[in-house]
């Protein structure tokens, strides 16, 4: 069995040029109700990344090792192994940084049982529909250990919970995820899911046409991630700039006109945020986690830079792209004189995006489509659009909420569009 | 690009770019022998705490990959091992608990906080399992440089390789799982050595890469398969294919669906509407009873885990139950849900899931399949929505044919839509050859393996072009 100072032992043997131990116990309770499951995990999981310089270079390794999955010889071997198969440019680390000082865990998860926790939570779960529930809760402690005799520890907890929503004969599928049980919103959630499963029962197909199109905050979140905003975020990859095949460069507007607008966009990556999902003091190479901008007044204005791509371009490491937090506008989110049509989305089923050049494909689940003073739901059609051009242009609604790993506007509305049936 | 492919994990490809060849290391199996008297411990223990329905499933897994590609050569290799205790308590729920710590102290210590305190009860265990038939050769004792002399042999084997190919790769993943299933009345145990070797060429067409595979995949001797000299030129030809320029003409269009294509639609149809999962929507149900038609008449769809070599096949499931078919579809109508119990890893939480999924051929030639219109290849991914019947199916390649042959026009990047029932109901012929896909992928780290069987598929519906660059 694998332990932590087995771990850092062998690794100062081997007199490499750096290295980090990421050390994860984690304990987790889940509860099925449909299945009447009740689950338990434990597990000690160690996140490895060496580095070794070699004449020709420098080779990294990144590894995940299984508490039981052999000796910490034969891992630090591996991954010694594997660093130098990878040898690339030379670069030098930079000192680690002061970890973000962020919270992560819930009072009410830190201590006590998880699995009467989230029997709990489940109990409580708000039901204005028919509802079954599957919930999950993860206390997780991690330690850090590095080569420059830096160590660093924290503990965090995370919320998940799936959820199938069912009125009359239609069903809708829910997902939150929160690092507190209040974060996961589970009753507005729910109460939204009443409203357009009762939409759904009166939808009918959709008619094509050009339309001014809205996006409402389940469609915009689509799966609960990122949704559209994740186009941004695939343009902010350090390394994919540096190949040359993101968009628009730093510095330059990510679409014409795109700083022109009277409500540019800005979109701020904040990993240090309190309770955001994706937070955290240190990334999995040690790196501090830091704040920065991916679009500022609709200019690109900061990559996600792991601490190779920050050495590579004489930056400090960031952390990467981790909670979007997104500018609000003042659009008061009413459709009142948008548009002649305006088809109001509210449901997608999928969301294909190409990350390279951000076009995208929304097959809708529920939509409204709002004519000439009538609005008649609908299910199913297609929008595609061009998401970095429209989301640079779009008018952001002025009511904020944080949900997941997103902070920003409830809704957007892009002015042309078509809808194909 | 490997990664991309799913043809190994980023880690493998980073690996395989410049390795060298590292000395032979020979490294025997870590399995304690007395594995099996911690299981029956823990079963007879928790029997003892008064639960019932116990079962302790056990994996010793090691994931092999080696790769060769046009920078270098290499092997990584990972192992992982999970036990999962299950048990029914008074109240009739069902509680798993499960670590990763495969050792004497890690089960009792699991068993511990699941029934602490209990004493072991007496328990029947039956006949113990007949000793494993050892793999030839085993893959557990190859040194690092006898298998990548495998995927060297299989990388030198297409030598035509064309200027314009600016990556190529040859791949070989070996997964190799030890799995114990210990019940009451039944105690089991499984080695299952799923294979998968494949080629991936990469050239470019104007200012996007033209990515081409050939795989196989199966369960048993690393040696039983090989990839043909027909498929490795195939791969190649896909690669340095040059893609039409003008426009796609959004309509309707006659199609066939090559078998990875098939697969795509069957297995999201499969996990979408024929699972016990789906049923629970209510659009599910009342859209497809047990009884009702589902497709034409000519497809007949069987789950079939035992079908020797299948890659997605095993001896038992993740409960210990053996490996039966199951008949999804019936001559069209729907026959049962799949409900057969699987974790991924062999460590997750249960869920439906098929392992391999055989598409009963027809009668036509593929060749004479199609006339006019379209051969959709190179799955992109399928999305079936179960709320509004909808279906969209995205392709990397539609090939035109006209008067039973190819034009030599061939469109990138396209969409098959529609309702779904209008796509099945199109459906009026089925090749009488079939090809044999495996899959491998990864929820929550943890890796599922499916595999189908199936020919090409000829219908009817709206082809549109996907979302491109401009």
């Amino acid at each position: 069995v694998i332990t932590g100072p087995d771990l850092a032992n062998e690794l100062v043997l081997r007199g490499l040029a750096e290295w980090v131990v990421i050390e994860r116990a984690q304990e987790l309770a889940s509860l099925d109700e449909h299945a009447r499951v009740r689950r338990r995990e434990h597990r000690v999981l160690w996140q490895l990344t060496v580095h070794v310089d070699t004449p020709a270079g420098r080779g990294s390794a990144h590894l995940v090792i299984d508490a039981a999955a052999g000796s910490a010889s034969a891992a630090v071997d591996q991954a010694v192994a594997l660093a130098r198969a990878s040898v690339g440019p030379a670069w030098i680390s930079r000192p680690l940084a002061a970890p973000a000082r962020v919270k992560l865990e819930d009072p009410a998860l830190a201590t006590g049982d998880l699995a009467d926790a989230v029997r709990e939570l489940v109990d409580k779960l708000p039901r204005p529909v028919g509802v079954t529930a599957r919930a999950s809760l993860l206390r997780e402690r991690v330690d850090v250990v590095a080569r420059q005799g830096f160590h660093t520890e924290w503990t965090a907890t995370l919320a998940r919970v799936d959820a199938l929503a069912i009125a009359g004969r239609r069903s809708l599928a829910i997902t939150r995820e929160a690092r507190q049980l209040g974060g996961l919103a589970l009753s507005a959630a729910l109460d939204h899911a009443k409203r357009d499963l009762h939409l759904l029962q009166q939808a009918v197909a959709p008619s094509a046409g050009p339309c001014a199109l809205v996006l409402r905050a389940d469609a915009m979140l689509h799966d609960d991630g990122l949704g559209v905003w994740s186009a941004f975020a695939s343009q902010a990859d350090a390394v994919v700039e540096r190949q040359g095949l993101t968009r628009y460069r730093e510095r330059a507007p990510i679409a014409p006109g795109a700083d022109q607008m009277a409500e540019p966009l800005t979109i701020r990556s904040n990993g240090a945020l309190d309770f955001g999902v994706r937070s955290a003091p240190l990334g999995d190479q040690g790196d501090a986690v830091r704040v920065f901008a991916l679009v500022e007044r609709g200019t690109a204005a900061g990559l996600g830079l792991s601490p190779r791509e920050g050495a590579l371009r004489g930056r400090d490491p960031n952390g990467g792209v981790r909670n979007l937090e997104v500018a609000t506008g003042s659009w008061p989110g009413t459709l009142d004189g948008v548009a002649p049509r305006v088809v109001e989305v509210r449901r997608l089923r999928s969301l294909a995006i190409d990350p390279y050049t951000g076009e995208a494909s929304l097959e809708i689940a529920l939509g409204i489509d709002h004519t000439a003073g009538a609005s008649q739901p609908f299910r199913g059609g297609s929008i595609r659009i061009d998401l970095i051009a429209s989301l640079a242009k779009a008018r952001r609604s002025a009511t904020a909420i944080t949900r997941g790993a997103y902070k920003g506007p409830d809704a957007v509305l892009v002015e042309r569009a078509e809808l194909l049936g | 690009v490997l990664a991309s492919l799913g043809v190994a994990s980023a880690q493998a490809a980073l690996w395989a770019c410049g390795a060298r060849q590292r000395p032979a290391r020979r490294r025997a199996s870590e399995i304690h022998p007395e594995i099996r008297t911690w299981l029956r411990d823990a079963v007879a223990t928790l029997l003892g705490a008064g639960f019932s329905a116990v079962q302790v499933l056990a994996v010793s897994r090691q994931r092999t990959t080696a790769a060769v590609d046009v920078l270098g050569a290499g092997v990584a290799r990972a192992r992982t091992t999970g036990v999962v205790l299950t048990a029914r308590d008074r109240d009739g729920a069902l509680r798993e608990h499960v670590t990763n710590a495969l050792s004497q102290d890690g089960i009792a210590a699991a068993v511990e906080e699941l029934a602490p305190k209990a004493r072991a009860a007496s328990v029947d265990f039956g006949p113990p399992p007949r000793p494993l038939p050892v793999p030839r050769p085993d893959p557990d004792l190859l040194a690092d440089g006898q298998i990548l002399a495998r995927v060297a042999a299989l990388a030198a084997r297409d030598r035509e390789l064309s200027s314009r190919i600016v990556y190529s790769a040859a791949v070989m993943d070996i997964d190799d799982a030890r799995v114990w299933s210990v019940a009451p009345g039944r105690d089991v145990e499984q080695r299952l050595v799923r294979v998968r070797r494949s080629i991936t060429r990469v050239a470019w067409d104007g200012s996007r890469p033209i990515i081409s595979e050939a795989a196989r995949a199966w369960r048993g001797g690393l040696d039983d398969q090989d990839l043909a000299d027909s498929e490795l030129a195939a791969a190649r030809e896909g690669a340095l294919a040059m893609m039409t320029p003008r426009a796609f003409e959004d309509r309707e269009y006659p199609f066939a669906l090559d078998p990875a294509v098939t697969a795509s639609l069957i297995e999201a149809i499969v996990q979408t509407l024929l699972t016990s999962t789906a049923a629970r929507r209510p659009e599910v149900a009342d859209r497809l009873a047990i009884g009702a038609r589902a497709a034409p008449a000519l497809v007949t769809l069987i789950d079939d885990p035992g079908v020797p070599g299948a890659y997605g096949g095993f001896q038992f499931d993740d409960t210990g139950a053996p490996a039966n078919p199951v008949r999804l579809i019936d001559s069209g109508l729907l026959a049962t849900r799949l409900a057969r119990p699987r974790r991924a890893g062999h460590v997750a939480r249960v869920e439906p899931l098929s392992s391999h999924l055989r598409l009963l051929p027809g009668a036509v030639e593929r060749d004479q399949l199609l006339d006019e219109g379209f051969t959709l290849e190179g799955p992109l991914g399928t999305v079936v929505d179960p709320a509004s019947d909808r279906v969209v199916i995205a392709v990397a390649r539609a090939r035109e044919r006209s008067g039973g042959k190819r034009t030599g026009r061939m469109f990138a990047d396209i969409e098959l839509v529609g309702d779904l029932s209008s796509l099945l109901a199109s459906v009026t012929a089925l090749s009488n050859q079939t090809t044999v896909i495996g899959v491998r992928d990864e929820v929550g780290g943890q890796p599922r393996w499916r595999s189908f069987d199936m020919p090409w598929l000829r219908g009817r519906g709206m082809l549109r072009a996907r979302p491109r660059a401009t």
